[in-house]
C-alpha cells in the first residue's frame, strides 16, 4: 500500500547525495507509522496475528526495496557456508585451491604420523602434517572412477560418516544416487554384514543383496570395525585417511583432513556426483537392453558344452 | 603302442578339464557355461545399514517435515518469533506414546536416547503446528496435527483430564448429585430445575412479556422428592398496573401481573424453615442462590449430619452452591472463593 510510495521516494533518494539518502529514507519511515518497531500488544485473536505479519512483510520490503541500491554482492552471488553441502562440484572440476580452502591439507600431529602416510605428506609446519594435495587429487579422481564405474554397473554404495556433522553430507549424497545410495549417519553396528541373519532376519538375509559393492568412509578411524567387516566380505572400500592412518587399510584411500566438515563435505559430494552419472548410465543402459529386447523377436539360444 | 595310446587316451578323457588342446579366445566368447544366479533385489530403504532402517526413516521423515515447516513460517514472517509474541501462545500439553509403544510400533528395539530424539522432533513440530493454529493458518495445522496423531497416545484426553474435578453427573430425572462438608457436617445435596406449570409453558412459548424477577418464597408443606409444582403466592390485594410514567421495561408490569418461581428447600425431609429457626443459617443457604441470580430456578433436597447448626448450613452452602454450578456452568466463577466484589 505504502510501497510506490516507497519506490518513489527511494528513486529519488538514490539520485541525491548520500547524506540526503539517509536524511529522506529517515522521513519516510517516521512519515509511515507501519514500518515502525512492531507494538507490544497482546497478540489475542488471528487478526492480530496476520497483523503482525503484514508489518514484518513490509518492512521486508523496505529492506528488499533498498537492496537494490547496495553492493552488487548479494546473498546468492557469494559464497554461503551451506553451498558445499548442496552445490557439489563435479569430478571434472575439482581443484587444488578448492581443497586448499577447505583445509583438507591439515594433517595430525607430526608426532602421530604413519610411517605408510610418508609418501602422501608433503611434510610438517607448526607441529602438524602436512597433507601433499599433489597427491590427492588423482586419487580423489581415481575414487570417483571407481564410484562411477560401481553405479554404472548397479551396484550399491554406502556412504558412512558417524559423526553429528556428517550425518546430513552422507544422508544427501545417498539421495543423490537414489536407489543405490545408502547411508549411515550414526553408530555402525557391528555384526551389520558378518552377522546378517541376526541383524535383519533370515528372510531378508537370504532374499536381499545384503552386501554392498562399494563403502565410502569420512572417518576411517572410529569406523575401523566396519572396515574389517568390509574387507571380511570383501567389499572394496573408499576413505578419507589422515596422517595418522595407514592408508592401507581402505582399497582407495583419499589422503586428506578428516576432521573437517568442508572437507569431508566437498570429498563426498564429488564422489556422490560421480555416482549420479553412473546411475544415469546405468538406467540408459536398462533402458536401450529393453528397447532392443522388445525390438527384437526371441530366439532359442544354442548350449555349447566345453 | 596301442596300450600307451589308450592308455594316453584314457587318460585324456579322465582329465578333459586340463586339456593340451589349443583354443582360441575368440571361440571361448559364446560359451554358454551355465546360468548366474539371478541378481537379488537391493534393500528399499537408504538407512538400511543402520541396522534400525524403520527408526531413521520415521526420524528423518520428521526432520524433513519440521524443515519444509519452518521455510513456510518463515516465509509466513511467523518466524523467527520475538520472545513477546512467543509469550501470547497457549501452553502446549502432549502426550506422547510411551518408549515402549514406539518401539511396538516400530518393531525394533527403541533406546532411551533414540526415544528421546524422536520426542524432541515431534515437540518441535507440535511448536510449529501450534503457532500455525493461533496464526489462523488451519490448514497447515491440520497437516501437521495428522502427522503428529500418529505418535500420540489414544488415551490421551484421559491423561490430561487427570486431576482435575469430575463433571458433576446428572441422572434420568436431571438432577445432580453433590456433597459439600463444613466442620463435622456433611451434606448430601440434590438439585434439580423447577418445572413450569403447563399454563406457564404455553404463555412463556406464546407471550413477548420480559423475563419475570422472581422471588424467594418458602413452601410451607413438604413436597415429596424430585417432583415439584409452584405454589402461586400473588398478592390478589394489590393493585394490577404498573407505576404511572413507565411504559416499558420491569416497572410498567404490576405485581399481580408477575408470575414467580419458587426454591423450595428440604433438608432431611424438613422445609429449610423450620431445620434452621436462625436467620443467619437461612441466609447463609440461600447465597448462592442471590450470587447466581437463579433464584426460583431450582429446588433442592438435601440430607445433613454431624456438626452443629453453622457447619450444617455450612456444608449445605457447598453443597447447594456445587449443584447450581454443574446446572448452570456460566455462573461457575461468582461461585468461587475470593469472588468478593458483589455486595449482596
Amino acid at each position: 500500500m505504502a510501497l510506490p510510495l516507497l519506490r518513489r521516494g527511494a528513486a529519488s533518494a538514490a539520485r541525491c547525495s548520500r547524506s540526503s539518502v539517509q536524511a529522506s529514507v529517515v522521513v519516510n519511515i517516521r512519515q509511515n507509522s507501519s514500518f515502525a518497531k512492531v507494538e507490544e500488544t497482546p497478540l489475542e485473536a488471528p487478526e492480530d496475528w496476520t497483523n503482525l505479519q503484514l508489518k514484518r512483510a513490509e518492512y521486508k520490503s523496505l529492506i528488499d526495496t533498498f537492496s537494490e541500491y547496495g553492493s552488487t554482492q548479494t546473498r546468492d552471488n557469494t559464497f554461503q557456508p551451506h553451498h558445499t553441502l548442496h552445490r557439489p562440484v563435479a569430478p571434472s572440476d575439482i581443484t587444488l585451491s578448492a581443497l586448499l580452502a577447505s583445509g583438507a591439507h591439515f594433517g595430525h600431529s607430526h608426532t602421530r604420523m604413519n610411517p605408510n602416510f610418508v609418501p602422501y605428506a608433503y611434510g610438517t609446519r607448526a607441529g602438524i602434517t602436512i597433507i601433499d594435495l599433489d597427491h590427492t587429487l588423482p586419487l580423489l579422481r581415481r575414487a570417483a572412477q571407481v564410484v562411477r564405474g560401481v553405479a554404472a554397473r548397479g551396484g550399491s554404495i554406502v556412504f558412512v560418516g558417524t559423526r553429528a556433522d556428517l550425518r546430513s553430507t552422507v544422508r544427501l549424497a545417498a539421495e543423490r544416487m537414489g536407489k543405490q545410495g545408502y547411508h549411515v549417519g550414526e553408530r555402525w553396528l557391528p555384526g551389520t554384514l558378518t552377522n546378517k541373519v541376526h541383524m535383519f532376519g533370515p528372510d531378508v538375509a537370504r532374499d536381499e543383496q545384503v552386501v554392498p559393492d562399494l563403502v565410502v568412509f569420512l572417518n576411517p578411524i572410529p569406523n575401523i570395525h566396519a572396515i574389517r567387516e568390509c574387507a571380511l566380505e570383501h567389499v572394496p572400500t573408499i576413505g578419507i585417511v589422515d596422517s595418522n592412518v595407514d592408508p592401507r587399510v581402505v582399497m582407495y584411500p583419499i589422503p586428506a583432513n578428516d576432521e573437517s566438515t568442508r572437507t569431508a563435505e566437498l570429498i563426498s559430494g564429488l564422489l556422490s556426483v560421480a555416482g549420479r552419472e553412473g546411475v544415469a548410465i546405468y538406467h540408459e543402459e536398462q533402458a536401450k537392453a529393453a528397447r532392443a529386447a522388445s525390438r527384437r523377436p526371441s530366439r532359442p539360444r544354442e548350449q555349447h558344452m566345453a | 603302442m596301442n596300450i600307451a595310446k589308450k592308455a594316453a587316451g584314457g587318460a585324456l578323457r579322465f582329465r578333459a578339464y586340463a586339456t593340451a588342446a589349443y583354443v582360441p579366445p575368440a571361440s571361448m566368447e559364446n560359451v554358454q557355461r551355465g546360468r548366474l544366479p539371478p541378481p537379488k533385489p537391493k534393500p528399499e530403504s537408504p538407512t538400511f545399514y543402520t541396522g534400525r532402517a524403520t527408526y531413521y526413516d520415521q526420524l528423518l521423515a520428521l526432520e524433513n517435515a519440521s524443515k519444509q515447516t519452518r521455510s513456510a513460517l518463515q516465509q509466513l514472517q511467523l518466524l523467527p518469533l520475538s520472545r513477546f509474541a512467543q509469550q501470547n501462545l497457549p501452553p502446549l500439553h502432549p502426550v506422547w506414546k510411551s518408549q515402549v509403544d514406539l518401539a511396538e510400533l516400530m518393531e525394533a528395539k527403541l533406546t532411551t536416547s533414540r526415544y528421546r530424539r524422536f520426542v524432541s522432533q515431534l515437540n518441535q513440530l507440535n511448536q510449529y503446528r501450534r503457532l500455525a493454529e493461533v496464526a489462523g493458518h488451519l490448514a497447515l495445522a491440520e497437516r501437521l496435527q495428522r502427522v503428529l496423531d500418529m505418535f500420540e497416545r489414544e488415551n490421551k484426553e484421559a491423561i490430561l483430564a487427570r486431576g482435575k474435578a469430575k463433571p458433576t453427573k446428572f441422572d434420568e430425572f436431571g438432577r445432580t448429585y453433590t456433597v459439600g462438608r463444613r466442620k463435622e457436617s456433611t451434606a448430601r445435596v440434590w438439585v434439580i430445575r423447577t418445572q413450569l406449570s403447563p399454563e406457564e409453558q404455553a404463555a412463556a412459548s406464546s407471550s413477548t412479556t420480559p423475563a419475570e424477577p422472581p422471588q424467594v418464597q418458602t413452601s410451607e408443606s413438604p413436597a415429596p422428592p424430585p417432583a415439584q409444582t409452584v405454589e402461586d403466592p400473588i398478592v390478589h390485594s394489590a393493585p394490577a398496573v404498573g407505576i404511572p410514567g413507565f411504559e416499558s421495561g420491569p416497572l410498567s408490569i404490576g405485581p399481580t401481573q408477575v408470575k414467580v418461581h419458587t426454591t423450595n428447600i428440604l433438608i432431611n425431609n424438613i422445609p429449610f424453615t423450620d431445620y434452621f429457626p436462625n436467620v443467619a443459617d437461612r441466609e447463609r443457604i440461600v447465597r448462592p442462590f442471590r450470587v447466581a441470580g437463579l433464584i426460583g430456578a431450582f429446588n433442592v433436597f438435601a440430607l445433613v449430619r454431624g456438626g452443629g447448626s453453622t457447619g450444617q448450613s455450612g456444608a449445605l452452602t457447598l453443597g447447594i452452591a456445587k449443584g447450581i454450578a454443574a446446572h448452570a456452568p456460566e455462573v461457575e466463577p461468582l461461585l468461587r472463593k475470593g469472588f468478593t466484589s458483589l455486595k449482596l
